[in-house]
């Protein structure tokens, strides 16, 4: 049964300047896209960032081509300011994938959303990901993005196994860009200061323990306890996005699962902490060292020296994190900026060769 | 039973005064029974175009094995069976990465070096330490008399500013010895063809006076030690060798004509000595001397600047009185984006044509073609975007039987281009684990 949320006060989200001249920071999005509804919140988020961040690099840490089309179908959305046919639209930069590995099961949510059509019959919802060769290898993605930076001004967020942030490090050459250029690693995925195994750290243990073992930027986690304690209420779905007639997100809710259900935050958490770090409603424990243990459970050991933090959602200030990072996902992107140079054409199809 | 005996050394020249002349794999230097367990050396050059391609007539719309082809590359049709067609290649380090303006500068010299180099006109500096061309050069050079070969068109300018701070030696040059130096290509043809067949360095001032003075043909010079080796020959041998020092007349011709030839090639242009001012007849000329090269083994490796990057050079011989720079930013109009594809289609006609006649010439049990690696391609994708991603790239030839031309290959996007340096660098029998900014190899180039 739902419960009417309170009506708090929130810091409203800054809306986009598209001509403002600062370069905000460049932020990496690796996620396990389609496995939670929370990972789909957490880009909107991202994508809402403005000043605060500019979502540069979106990856999927499993093999889900499902996956890399819809947060192609993201990009689209986003850059189009939710119009596709919009003269200001332009070609998505790709989304990356792994390198190798087994494709994963598309889920409810993703096979759902890909397959609603318009009352014409046509997608709803439009996307470039038609095979392997329209994504990216996530580790060359992440390398490239991270070299446009100024040192120590990008941010990940990892709401997924570590499987291609680890085989980023392990890039040749690579390494000394993530130590030159990251200033931050948020991670979705644990429990803390411990807790049950996190499915985002089952699907990968060895990558696991490597990241926090060896990523050499400042680490805070985001753990399954705080997401379950600030948790997307599915009651606000409908109002929340009732200004897009189709938002992907709001679609994808309504796939992933029978409406309405509260969903679990723990990538929207991170992303939005990626943006704001400085809210005043979040809390951060104390320095230590993030240990994952054989069974994907995660440890938590205080040290003075530690590089990791977790964060702590105090419960009388969660209404008021909610609301700020639920307005943030739903907010209405702005209207990019007019360009100068003619829109770039959407790459050709790729078809069979006929003759 | 085997018979290994060689009749005639592989590394037999032609040699007269101040002139040698290598030659090409004859029947006598391999008996028949050996030859085929002897493969002939790979050989690989870059054919560099400048100012990116007017892609919508580049790209093709399908993979797999070549069909049509769009019209740019439609001269290549003839040759598809040849060609390798490679897609989404991408040059990282070509792009501003915090540098600001100055894409011709950074694509032109990361293109071998795969470097993202230093933004100055004055104390160049690429982190390579070397272009793969001269990496390969510095590990199997010392099998033929010329290491590597550095030709091009136009422009030897190596200092001042080209292109938004970014030094003349960055778009002038592919190949970098080492981080601060640059191999210059040659531009005047009487010069490489010294380079090629003489040793005029080892002789004094007079002797190389009266040698000028004297000659009509380097072939005067080497008629006594040909006639002493043609009455070692077989027939089929000696139609090959007569075939071949023909060839080596052709050019000579080629450049008499050029050295009388006083048109510009463009008011306010230099044209290098010696050089014809038609773009087909310059063209001709050098990949003759290339095929020569290679032909005879003098190198296996080799870069060949069509012009240097950001010229603006332009292009009578098909009308274009326009420069080639300007016109490829044309900001969508029409006309200007058609001259553009004129440019285009001309630089692969004449390619076209010379593979048309490398494909003639025979080697070993095969073609010449069978054993060369030859990458024709931009370091820019769309000239007037100025885009560094899905790098337009032919290879043409098989690399020894290591390479499956006839088609299309897509890969990832954002795939590096130095992942096609270390295919490529494999198969010259260079190995490295990474190279520039690598993340791997080209997968499915020798299978289909």
């Amino acid at each position: 049964m739902q419960q009417e949320q309170p009506k708090v006060e929130a810091p409203k989200p800054e809306p986009p300047k598209p001509n403002a001249r600062r370069t905000p920071p460049a932020i990496l999005f690796d996620s396990d896209m389609g496995q939670n509804i929370d990972a789909a919140l957490a880009l909107a988020v991202l994508y809402n960032l403005g000043a605060k961040g500019k979502l540069s690099a979106v990856g999927v840490s499993r093999m889900s081509l499902e996956a890399a089309a819809f947060c192609d179908i993201m990009s689209r959305f986003y850059s189009g300011a939710g119009d596709l046919s919009s003269p200001q639209f332009q070609a998505p930069a790709p989304v990356g994938l792994p390198e190798t590995g087994p494709a994963a099961p598309p889920t409810a949510m993703l096979t759902g959303l890909l397959g609603m059509k318009k009352p014409d019959g046509k997608p709803l919802f439009t996307h470039g990901v038609q095979e392997t060769l329209d994504t990216a290898d996530a580790r060359v993605l992440y390398r490239n993005t991270l070299l446009t930076q100024n040192d120590l001004e990008g941010i990940v967020v990892l709401a997924g196994p570590a499987t291609n942030l680890v085989r980023t490090l392990d890039m040749s050459g690579a390494k000394s860009v993530v130590t030159a250029k990251v200033g931050l690693l948020v991670v979705a995925a644990g429990a803390y200061p411990e807790g049950a195994p996190d499915p985002r750290i089952r699907a990968d243990i060895e990558s696991a323990k490597r990241l926090f073992a060896t990523w050499p930027s400042p680490i805070v986690a985001v753990g399954i306890e705080a997401g379950e304690a600030a948790a997307y209420s599915g009651s606000r779905v409908d109002t929340d996005f009732a200004w897009s007639q189709a938002h992907p997100v709001a679609e994808a809710y309504r796939a992933f699962g029978k409406s309405p259900y509260d969903a679990p935050a723990q990538a929207a958490l991170a992303a939005y902490y990626a943006g704001n770090p400085q809210e005043s409603f979040f809390k951060l424990s104390e320095p230590g060292r993030i240990e994952v243990l054989d069974d994907g459970r995660t440890r938590f050991v205080p040290s003075a020296t530690g590089k990791h933090r977790y964060l702590i959602v105090d419960a009388t200030q969660k209404a008021k994190v909610v609301e700020a990072y639920a307005a943030l996902a739903s907010m209405k992107p702005a209207v990019p900026a007019p360009r100068g140079r003619p829109p770039q054409a959407a790459p050709a199809a790729v078809k069979p060769l006929a003759p | 039973m085997i018979v290994t005996k060689k009749k005639l050394d592989r590394r037999t020249f032609l040699r007269g005064v101040g002139v040698t002349i290598g030659l090409p794999v004859l029947d006598a230097m391999t008996p028949a029974l050996v030859r085929a367990a002897t493969k002939p050396p790979v050989r690989l050059m870059f054919f560099y175009l400048p100012n990116g391609i007017d892609m919508p007539n580049w790209n093709l719309d399908y993979q797999g094995k070549l069909g049509e082809l769009p019209r740019i590359l439609k001269p290549m049709e003839a040759h598809r069976e040849d060609t390798l067609v490679l897609s989404n290649l991408t040059h990282n380090y070509g792009r501003a990465l915090l540098d600001g303006a100055g894409d011709h500068g950074r694509c032109c010299a990361s293109y071998l070096t795969g470097a993202h180099v230093k933004k100055t006109s004055t104390d160049i500096y690429v982190s390579g330490p070397q272009s793969m061309d001269q990496l390969i050069a510095g590990e199997i050079g010392q099998k033929t008399r010329l290491p590597s070969l550095e030709i091009g068109m136009e422009d030897p300018r190596q200092t001042g500013s080209c292109d938004s701070g970014y030094s003349c030696a960055y778009t002038n040059n592919l190949a970098w010895k080492s981080e601060t130096q640059p191999m210059p290509p040659v531009l005047d043809p009487r010069l490489m063809f010294e380079r090629l067949f003489g040793t005029s360095g080892d002789l004094s001032l007079a002797e190389r006076l009266q040698q000028q003075r004297l000659r009509s043909s380097v072939l005067d010079f080497v008629r006594e030690s040909t006639q002493k080796l043609t009455k070692e020959l077989g027939t089929s041998d000696r139609r090959k060798l007569d075939e071949y020092l023909s060839a080596i007349r052709g050019i000579e011709q080629q450049m008499d004509r050029a050295a009388k030839d006083e048109n510009p090639v463009d008011p306010g242009m230099g044209k290098p000595a010696g050089a014809p001012s038609d773009f087909g007849d310059h063209f001709k000329l050098l990949t003759d001397m290339v095929t020569i090269a290679f032909r005879s083994d003098l190198t296996r490796v080799g870069t060949f600047m069509i012009t240097r990057e950001g010229t603006s050079r332009a292009y009578r011989e098909i009308g274009i009185a326009d420069g080639h720079h300007p016109l490829t930013h044309h900001g969508g109009k029409v006309e200007q984006l058609a001259k553009v594809t004129q440019i285009n289609e001309y630089h692969v006609k004449n390619f076209a044509a010379w593979v048309e006649r490398l494909k003639q010439i025979p080697e070993g049990d095969g073609r010449l073609l069978d054993n060369l690696m030859l990458v024709y391609g931009a370091s820019l994708n769309d000239g007037n975007r100025h885009i560094h991603d899905d790098l337009p790239t032919i290879l043409v030839g098989q690399g020894g039987g290591t390479i499956k031309t006839g088609r299309r290959m897509v890969f990832r996007r954002e795939t590096p281009f130095c992942n096609l340096h270390l295919s490529l660098m494999d198969r010259m029998g260079v190995q490295r684990e990474s190279f520039g900014d690598s993340s791997g190899r080209l997968p499915g180039l020798d299978t289909v």
